[in-house]
């Protein structure tokens, strides 16, 4: 019989630490892109630059650093960012688990990791 | 957007985001049809925003839980890839099934383990039962009771076997896999209720990131509406993991009987 009553420690959960941790930043910085983005779509809607209607994941990064700086374009960095976090979480999973030295997890992780990857460049592919 | 339909997206949001956490169901088939039906937004936006709210509702869950360590999550990364598999595999039981008989099907299904569930509340007299003789030892702290919970899992591969058919038919179905995940892991598994909503939970987002990337692609994603939405579902994400601390198991399993009939007759009916 497994034994169920282990006594947590710090490297036992580092997985769950770090991937507790990259979510919560994740959020709260997407969250405030967001805040920011809606706030100045109110305050100045003629900062609003209408070709960013639905931008691609290339167009938002040139957008993100270019002058033309707008709401919009705020917003839909907010809620990439939010999408980015699913995946954040499987690549500190993957991470925690090797701190852990349970390969067996590295090796699930990995491919639940890899899957992902496959299906969002499969629909970064869909884009053209 | 009006700031009526600014405040009426962000409490929509908010119900749907503290039933999702509370639930492990992320809360699409409460938001879909109120964006669409009371906010007059075309369906695809509708289906976009609410994968959207889908991952805020996991992300945020996942962080809280994971702290408190009520995820299990190395049993939800090997569901995850039954899931992934099966959602993959969706489009060739489209060819052969249905949606219509699919859902009439899985109606009946829905009906029978709600039925079980509130069944197993009145014979164990609202006492979980654990077991200490399968794999994967998890351990957490439930507030509502003030003791340390300790369980493992058993039945793995069934568990692995449902979460690919969830895959598999959520697409198809238009519901989440968390309706069938759940229960699993909670009646085959044996895994306590709040460490199932919230391996539930932690999965969703997991599962709907891909769908988000091809509905961005598409172009579906209205910003204004996804991200009005989604700062509502983050705080009643929030709000709906902190109910889940403080609440009993036995009324967790009831509110998630409860949703599964009402999914099971929605279904049904359409």
């Amino acid at each position: 019989m497994p034994d169920i009553n282990f006594i947590s420690n710090d490297s036992h959960h580092a997985a769950e630490r770090w991937t507790s941790r990259v979510l919560r930043l994740g959020v709260w910085v997407s969250a405030s892109l967001m805040i920011f983005g809606l706030l100045l779509a109110t305050i100045s809607p003629s900062l609003i630059v209408p070709l960013s209607t639905n931008p691609s994941l290339g167009n938002l990064a040139e957008h993100m650093f270019s002058d033309t700086f707008d709401p919009v374009t705020l917003m839909f960095a907010g809620l990439v960012l939010l999408m980015f976090t699913p995946i954040l979480r499987v690549i500190t999973a993957v991470f925690g688990f090797a701190v852990e030295r349970d390969w067996r997890f590295v090796f699930v992780s990995s491919i639940v990791l890899l899957m992902l990857i496959g299906e969002i460049v499969y629909s970064i592919f869909l884009k053209g | 957007m009006s700031i009526l339909s600014f405040i009426f997206l962000l409490a929509g949001g908010f119900i749907a985001g503290t039933f999702g956490a509370l639930l492990g169901l992320g809360g699409g088939v409460l938001l879909i049809p109120f964006l669409v039906m009371v906010l007059d937004i075309p369906m695809h936006q509708a289906i976009a925003t609410s994968i959207i709210a889908v991952i805020a509702t996991s992300s945020v869950g996942a962080a809280m839980n994971l702290e408190r360590r009520t995820v299990h999550m190395r049993l939800g990364m090997l569901l995850e890839i039954a899931t992934v598999t099966g959602a993959i595999l969706g489009g060739i039981t489209a060819n052969y099934l249905s949606a219509t008989i699919l859902a009439k099907l899985f109606s009946g299904l829905l009906f029978f383990v709600a039925i079980i569930m509130l069944w197993r509340i009145r014979q164990h007299n609202g006492q979980e039962i654990l077991h200490t003789d399968g794999i994967l030892p998890g351990t957490f702290t439930d507030d509502a009771t003030g003791t340390t919970v300790h369980y493992t899992v058993k039945k793995v591969p069934v568990a692995m076997l449902i979460s690919l058919v969830a895959g598999n038919v959520s697409g198809l179905l238009g519901v989440g896999g968390g309706i069938f995940k759940v229960p699993a892991m909670h009646i085959l598994s044996g895994i306590p209720m709040k460490a199932a909503t919230a391996t539930s939970n932690f999965m969703i987002g997991v599962t709907a990131a891909a769908s988000a990337f091809i509905y961005f692609a598409h172009g579906h994603l209205n910003p204004f509406v996804a991200s009005t939405a989604a700062l509502g579902v983050l705080a009643g994400s929030m709000t709906g993991v902190r109910i889940s601390r403080k609440i009993h198991s036995k009324v967790l399993t009831w509110v998630f009987a409860l949703a599964l009939l009402g999914i099971s007759i929605q279904l049904y009916l359409r």
